[in-house]
């Protein structure tokens, strides 16, 4: 059966006569079942929308909109329909969404997962698809057992009348025949069974046994492999390559240049990798062959002198606050480039056949990926379908498209389906990068700590034009090439001369209620490409604020969560945050020779304190536990919650101490885990978790628990020695 | 030719004998539990058992595996049958992204097979040639520590029972 072009009546009663079960629609906010399904409906059941799928032997499968990379969203998506549905979703089977737009992130408007915003944006709608797919299996429930919609209620997955349960699936047919309720009151809090417990996992058991499939696990019959051998310097064309050696090397189908490099594709993926490695290429010079990291810091600094940046906000006047202070603390802060580093390194499988395109792979922005390929292929929209997988770590890393490219431009030119792998080395010195930052922020503040006046200037290269200049080919499939450069060029232009990307500079001064202050901006790039990273410019910029915060209490002889509380007026969310993590610390017994930090930061709508226990011996820093305090508004798993607040301490922990991304020669120095380490097992701190209580809307999980560590964690090192580290990664002198 | 054994089944391999056990598995024999991270033995991503010891498997090729006995971590345990530190990674719901996770349970099975009542110490440097890039490491440190104290709990009883 085409599914394509099907009105929403004729999908029904195509669905229903194929399936032996029932399909029917509704018209969700942003979800319109237009053109082709976005299920794949075999034997399909109940499919009352985009998200749910209900079998007759009342199997009750939900597909995620959002990827799933580690942050629960799987787990915390299928509690949220869940709880409207009465299903809970330990019992549910939890899939990856197809490509399509009624998946679309309501905040993106296309369909991408970041920015901590997924439980925030799918909280109410997907409770609704839940509320009304509910009451319609209870109409039909009622027209069946003849009893009175008000005389039944459900039960995890199961009418109830009187003593008698029936299951979900014994209804999906009469379920069809009927419109779908709308606007169904959702449940009070106070009745919620899944929001808000500590659930497992929906895909524990299949990540505690290998079963969990990953982009890099797709296997095809006739699948050949490919690396791309890639410039040292980014965006360096080959002026010439010699692959005769290649050519013979075992196992070796094809030598590709691509976009990026040149492509090497064997039978195995150990023969392309090996191959790969006798390829000699002349590599083009650009303007970043020169760069070295001390240049980059320089620039940046310079920048800053040079007083030429632009204004990305403004309250008060803080001039004139800073001419009535009687001490103005001013200082420079500096953050590294860092790369992702994700465990899974880039993948993606690619086949290509006259009915279509087929993506295995895992990607934070399955719209764009999609629209690449329409782009790169030419095929129509509708033929392409992108099959997301569990991602093995995204961080950022897997919203850009490159390997996305990469697959196609190789696809194309052989007609095999093909695997795309990059090395851990591909990864560490081809990627995209959290861009350096020097930061310098000017502040005074009265007797009481009562912050008067503040400025803050951050140099460095723009995050969002880079990344959207990597997406935009995928979010436009359709907008010319021309027109496309000029809209990329467009947009360097703006961020380079007068506008501000506001995360290039976001968490400067949201934190705090400053009476006066002025955030700018100078845009310093030296060519290296730059991505969002786990928490993007709060990443940096909560290291210059929270690190200004301790030297201004210092300065002032005040206690470091006093003069923060002193500067929290009109923030009360925040304020008691503050206040609960400082009873915490007052509380806490420090063990002789540790001593403790404190940071706070508000980022992605979510409030965190943290403390850190730290002790250093023979210039060595030792974390050994940190103390965090979270409000992310309702807990929708409270478990997952901690989760993700332990891994972003050890993610932010590991940027403190070691992370470092060198140029020499405008190429990336770090290669693998020997000279880019993760913290490991036996340099872990325990973490505690406090989450405040809340019934506010979701808000942020994945990201907010980074940015305060390294500034918490620098705060103690200095009352541990009496050393103020102003640069990251935190090195003792 | 090589021959080893594969989760107790005989195998045999007629590639290059240099390719690495990693990619022997995986691209051959179609296992795809374990996992690419390295290439370097560095992150323990690719971690198996050879000859019940816990093995770097992206750096070991495949002819050093001849004759002997390879576990991965689907002769681990599966599904329906769970090695206790599966269950107990289900229980301390362990995993974030998950990619790593074939390999820790590999070393931390190597681990509790040789000292079934290790101390936080053993696990902490048993572990440490395994990356969790999501940071995982509490979770996993105490899903292991919770099947160590059990098996020690385990053995006092069958020595007391014995006595």
């Amino acid at each position: 059966m085409s599914d394509q072009a099907l009105t929403r009546r004729h999908f029904l009663k195509a669905s229903g006569l194929i399936g032996g079960g029932v399909v029917v629609a509704v018209a969700l906010p942003g979800c319109a079942f237009n053109g082709r399904h976005p299920i794949e409906v075999a034997n399909a059941g109940f499919v009352p929308n985009a998200f749910l799928q209900i079998t007759p032997d009342n199997e009750v499968i939900f597909y995620c909109p959002s990827d799933e990379m580690g942050q629960g969203i799987r787990t915390g998506l299928a509690t949220i329909i869940g709880e409207e549905l009465d299903v809970n979703p330990a019992n549910m089977l939890v899939k990856a969404a197809g490509s399509h737009e009624d998946y679309n992130n309501p905040e993106f408007g296309v369909q991408g997962t970041g920015g901590s915003n997924a439980v925030r944006v799918f909280y109410e709608p997907l409770r609704q698809v839940g509320a009304d797919t509910r009451a319609l299996l209870l109409n039909a429930a009622s027209l069946e057992l003849g009893i009175p919609p008000e005389q039944l209620h459900t039960v995890d997955g199961f009418v109830v009348a009187a003593d008698q349960r029936y299951p979900y699936g014994d209804f999906v047919e009469t379920a069809a025949s009927l419109d779908m309720p709308v606007a169904t009151p959702l449940k009070a809090p106070a009745d919620f069974r899944y929001i808000g417990s500590e659930a497992p996992r929906v895909d524990a058991l299949a990540k505690a046994t290998g079963t969990a499939n990953f982009g890099i696990d797709a296997d095809l019959p006739g699948m050949v492999y490919a690396v791309v051998v890639r410039p040292p310097v980014a965006g360096s064309k080959a002026l010439k390559f010699d692959d005769s050696a290649v050519k013979t090397a075992p196992g070796v189908l094809a030598v590709v240049p691509v976009s990026s490099g040149i492509a090497v594709v064997a039978e195995r993926y150990w023969q392309a990798n090996q191959a790969a490695k006798k390829l000699t290429v002349d590599w083009e010079k650009r303007p970043l062959s020169s760069v070295t990291s001390t240049q980059v810091r320089q620039d940046l600094s310079a920048a800053l002198e040079a007083n030429d940046d632009t204004e990305s906000s403004h309250v008060g006047d803080p001039e004139k606050a800073f001419a009535e202070a009687d001490r103005i603390l001013e200082t420079d802060y500096y953050t590294p480039f860092l790369a992702h580093a994700p465990m899974e390194p880039l993948n993606a499988t690619l086949r290509i056949t006259e009915n279509g395109a087929d993506l295995w792979t895992g990607v934070q922005f399955v719209g764009a990926a999609q629209g690449v390929l329409e782009r790169l292929t030419g095929l129509p929209r509708g033929d392409i379908k992108i099959h997301n997988q569990f991602l093995g770590g995204g961080f950022g890393r897997r919203a850009t498209l490159s390997h996305i490219v990469e697959v196609a431009e190789i696809a194309m030119s052989i007609d095999k389906p093909v695997q795309l792998l990059w090395s851990r080395e591909d990864d560490l010195r081809h990627g995209f990068y959290r861009p350096a930052a020097m930061m310098k922020i000017k502040a005074a503040a009265n007797n009481e700590g009562r912050i008067t006046a503040w400025q803050a200037r951050r140099s460095g290269a723009n995050i969002t034009a880079q990344t959207m200049k990597n997406a935009l080919p995928g979010v436009l499939p359709s907008l010319p090439t021309g027109l496309l450069n000029g809209l990329v060029g467009a947009m360097d232009y703006v961020f380079d001369n007068w506008a501000v990307d506001a995360s290039s500079v976001e968490g400067l001064h949201e934190t705090y209620s400053l009476p006066s202050y002025r955030v700018s901006h100078a845009t310093v790039d030296h060519g290296l490409p730059t991505t969002f990273w786990r928490s993007v410019g709060h990443s940096y910029t909560s290291f210059a604020v929270e690190s200004m915060m301790d030297e201004l209490a210092e300065a002032k002889q005040l206690d470091p969560v006093a003069l923060r509380l002193k500067n929290l007026e009109g923030k009360p969310r925040m304020q008691n945050v503050v206040a609960e993590a400082g009873r915490l610390m007052t509380a806490m017994t420090v063990r002789k020779n540790h001593h403790l930090g404190f940071a706070a930061h508000s980022s992605f709508g979510t409030d965190v304190a943290q403390i850190a226990e730290v002790s250093v011996t023979e210039g060595h820093i030792r974390v050994h536990k940190v103390t965090c305090v979270v409000d992310c508004g309702l807990a929708v798993n409270p478990d997952i919650v901690k989760a993700q607040l332990e891994g972003a301490v050890m993610f932010a922990l590991t940027a403190a101490l070691y992370g470092q991304i060198d140029l020499e020669e405008g190429a990336v120095v770090q290669s693998n885990f020997h000279n880019y380490p993760i913290l490991r097992m036996d340099e872990a701190p325990a973490v505690d978790v406090v989450i405040i209580e809340s019934e506010t809307h979701p808000t942020g999980i994945g990201e907010p628990g980074v940015p305060p560590l390294a500034p918490a964690v620098a705060n103690a090192v200095y009352r541990a020695t009496g050393q103020r580290l102003r640069d990251l990664p935190l090195k003792l002198a | 030719m090589i021959s080893f054994f594969l989760n107790g089944e005989p195998v045999s391999f007629d590639g290059d004998p240099n390719t690495p056990l990693l990619w022997v598995i995986r691209d051959d024999f179609k296992l795809k539990g374990s996992k690419f991270g390295c290439g370097a033995g560095l992150c323990g991503a690719c971690t198996m058992h050879l000859d019940g010891t816990a093995i770097k498997t992206c750096v070991l090729p495949v002819v050093a595996a001849a004759d002997k006995a390879v576990t991965t971590i689907e002769g681990l345990g599966n599904p329906e049958v769970l090695h206790p530190l599966q269950t107990a990674w289900i229980e301390h719901n362990v995993p974030q992204c998950g990619y790593c996770q074939s390999g820790q349970l590999m070393a931390a099975a190597a681990l509790l097979t040789g000292k079934p009542g290790a101390s936080s110490e053993d696990v902490d440097k048993a572990m440490s040639g395994n990356i969790c890039r999501c940071g995982c490491y509490p979770r996993i440190k105490a899903a292991i520590m919770s099947v160590a104290e059990s098996s020690l709990s385990y053995d006092a009883a069958a020595v007391e029972a014995r006595s």
